[in-house]
């Protein structure tokens, strides 16, 4: 039998309140602040940060119609650039099966490797790494002389096509998106370790005693079992990936001519050189309302324990 | 009621609240009235003793914000050591900011009413000029002689005639540096003909395996200076003055020309190298990997032996990019008379030591003669004083443009058969007057 015990409403409002002005304040507040200002409404009074525009949709309009948001000659000839929205989904489209088919691997080949641990470590350095440092040693990485990938094209016969891969449009994008792979690998070879050490030992040594293969065991039990870890990885994969900024801005900052902006890049420009704050909410709020149906899907998944 | 309705209850109290609190601490940040606007009309003379109206009794730590490191650093450290010795009440401290990185974290803080620094030098003259007109900076219109100074260089940083940025010692980017030893060795003379420029440059070419001009990199701003000395060369300083001004676009067909009969037949045939990181590409150069280098002169100061130093311009080149870093002082600055002050001091006094140093500068200040200078300043003065000074295109026109300008001249520079889509680009973006 449960017991109700009745909590005062004074106890209540003594626990919510202190947490509860936080979250409104430095949460609810900002968030709010910063749709009003996308639509060109001053969030405080006497302060006028939106000039003489009108309050209406004329920020929208202005970063949807911009060349550096999309790129519609770039997508008819599908050459960079093609504008940081298209980048943030080309983005997601390589990083989210590298990251999640490296990581599932990595995981399981290090499970029963005598020093997985320390190997493990290693890969998970590039998450410790500050990003803006991760994007410097990208930069440094495709370099022509020093960059290791160049070396490594040498020592393959292929030293001929070396060249300095973050500087040339065509391959800019794509050379930050394999370093982010390197720098993020960490964190879903950590996710599905402890993902794997929570499947029960007897439900694979069952599956053995069946005459189940690796193929058949990796398929049919370790990767559905897995469905919780791997929404919560494609979930916080996503996010990132949507809201990357210290790599491109260290490494290219976008260039070269655009080819790999990204839109928290392009809502950094517009704030700090610009100072054109109604234009960088307005990258923001499309920022939020891109990420949102992902985070409600993963909050829906989560609160039904995976079973989606 | 049910959960689901309690909890829509819940969020919209929640949202209401929010609003309500927010609104009440912007209101108790806001600010309660605009920013005066302050003129300083007392002359400040250089003493070391305070006037009788301020009680300043301990020593002042003024912070000072500047875009120099490494060997510059070491040159401008020279200067302040000089204003501590002879103003023993302010110390200074020094705080590296390029101006990229100003330009972002200053308005913010500007707003706030708090500033990165007392003192703050930034070359970025439109950028002085727009926080001034927002009221962060003080005028310093009455704080020296602007006829004691090189002509014009007040304009960038003047609005409704009060001056916000009071120059500091100049640079030019005179032309593409050599080393003296290298071109002894292969038996090689400065050219004077623009025949002459691509016969070097299949020379250097053959002798190096590999392209002779290094390509500085860092935000862009070393191939824009490159690409300006092509637009003067064979333009004219007119032209480079009409493209600030937006009276001439880059899709006109003499831009365009410019662009397309010199500089990208260059990229073409492999005459310039990818963009290397500038301070990397300046050892590279120094080492015997690349020939030349197009660079500013405080390449001077920043090299081993300043005296195997040559540089040339372009063959019939007749203008010269030059530039300085302007002083300001942000109206937040706890020390304002300090600040001034040592702004003051920097712009007169402070120059002449600064061009004594190994910074590679010349003095805008009138009163330092060409003798004060280090030597081989000296020799890059006799070279360029018959041409015409300029202001820098990118940093005169500033804002997002400037950097779409740098971001788009590297695309053209590992892409150059994207001539057109980089020009038409550029025009199109040009910011409206």
């Amino acid at each position: 039998m449960v017991v109700k015990v009745k909590t005062p409403l004074t106890t209540k409002v003594t626990f919510l309140l202190p947490a509860s002005l936080l979250v409104l304040t430095f949460v609810v507040y900002p968030i709010i602040a910063t749709i009003m200002l996308s639509f060109n409404i001053n969030p405080i009074p006497n302060v006028n940060v939106v000039g003489d525009r009108k309050p209406g949709l004329e920020n929208y309009v202005k970063v949807l119609t911009n060349f550096k948001f999309i790129n519609i000659e770039g997508l008819k000839s599908f050459s960079f650039p093609m504008g940081a929205i298209i980048h943030n989904i080309i983005w997601i489209a390589i990083h989210l099966p590298l990251t999640l088919i490296t990581g599932l691997l990595l995981a399981i080949l290090l499970q029963n490797v005598k020093g997985g641990t320390i190997i493990r470590s290693f890969i998970f350095l590039g998450m410790v790494i500050p990003m803006i440092v991760g994007g410097l040693l990208i930069q440094f990485s495709f370099d022509r002389d020093l960059g290791v990938v160049n070396l490594f094209l040498k020592i393959m016969g292929l030293g001929f096509i070396a060249r300095s891969w973050t500087i040339y449009p065509d391959t800019a994008l794509f050379s930050l998106i394999l370093g982010s792979v390197w720098l993020w690998t960490g964190f879903t070879v950590t996710m599905y370790s402890a993902g794997l050490a929570s499947i029960p030992k007897e439900v694979i040594e069952a599956a053995i005693v069946d005459g189940a293969d690796f193929k058949t065991i990796l398929f049919k039990i370790i990767i559905p079992l897995l469905r919780p870890v791997t929404i919560t990885v494609v979930a916080m994969t996503i996010l990132w990936d949507l809201k990357i900024f210290d790599i491109v801005y260290a490494s290219t900052q976008g260039g070269p001519g655009g080819a790999s902006m990204v839109l928290a890049l392009l809502m950094y420009d517009f704030f700090a050189r610009l100072q054109d704050y109604p234009l960088s909410a307005t990258v923001a709020v499309i920022l939020t309302v891109v990420t949102l149906p992902v985070v409600a899907l993963w909050i829906k998944a989560t609160l039904r324990g995976g079973k989606t | 009621m049910e959960i689901q309705t309690k909890l829509i209850i819940a969020i919209i109290i929640a949202f209401v609240i929010g609003v309500v609190v927010g609104y009440g601490v912007g209101l108790m940040q806001a600010p309660s009235q605009p920013a005066q606007t302050v003129t300083v009309t007392t002359t400040i003379t250089q003493t070391t003793t305070a006037p009788a109206t301020t009680v300043t009794t301990a020593p002042v730590t003024l912070t000072v914000v500047g875009p120099w490191a490494g060997d510059e650093m070491k040159a401008f450290m020279e200067v302040l050591k000089e204003f501590e010795r002879t103003h023993p009440n302010i110390k200074v401290e020094y705080r590296i900011y390029r101006a990229e990185d100003l330009a972002s974290i200053a308005p913010p803080q500007f707003a706030a009413n708090m500033t990165p620094g007392d003192v703050i030098f930034t070359a970025w003259g439109w950028w002085v000029k727009k926080m001034g007109e927002e009221g962060h900076l003080y005028d310093l219109s009455n704080l020296v002689n602007t006829d004691e100074y090189v002509k014009g260089i007040f304009d960038p940083v003047t609005s409704n005639g009060k001056i916000y940025g009071l120059p500091f010692t100049a640079w030019a980017k005179p032309g593409f540096w050599y080393r003296k030893s290298f071109f002894e060795k292969y038996g090689l003379e400065p050219p004077k003909t623009w025949d002459d420029f691509l016969k070097l440059l299949d020379k250097l070419k053959e002798i190096l395996n590999g392209p002779p001009i290094v390509t500085g990199d860092n935000v862009g701003w070393p191939i824009s200076d490159v690409t300006e000395h092509f637009i003067i060369t064979f333009g004219g300083p007119e032209l480079q003055l009409k493209l600030i001004k937006g009276e001439v676009k880059f899709t006109d067909p003499q831009v365009r020309e410019i662009f397309e009969k010199y500089l990208v037949p260059l990229l073409e045939k492999g005459y310039f190298s990818e963009p290397i990181e500038w301070t990397r590409a300046l050892e590279l150069w120094w080492k015997g990997k690349y020939a030349l280098y197009f660079m500013g002169t405080w390449i001077t100061g920043m090299v081993d032996d300043p005296d195997d130093l040559g540089f040339f311009p372009l063959p019939g080149c007749k203008g010269v990019v030059m530039g300085t870093d302007y002083i300001i002082v942000p109206k937040y600055t706890k020390y304002p008379k300090e600040a001034l002050e040592l702004a003051k001091w920097l712009a007169t006094e402070g120059q002449r030591v600064h061009v004594g140093t190994r910074a590679g500068k010349f003095a805008t200040w009138l009163k330092v003669g060409i003798e004060d200078h280090w030597k081989p300043m000296q020799e890059v003065y006799a070279k360029l004083k018959d041409k015409t000074p300029l202001p820098d295109l990118d940093d005169t026109v500033g804002g997002d443009w400037q950097k779409l300008f740098w971001d788009q001249l590297k695309l053209l520079w590992v892409d150059p058969g994207k001539l057109d889509q980089v020009l038409k680009t550029l025009a199109e973006n040009f910011p409206k007057k």
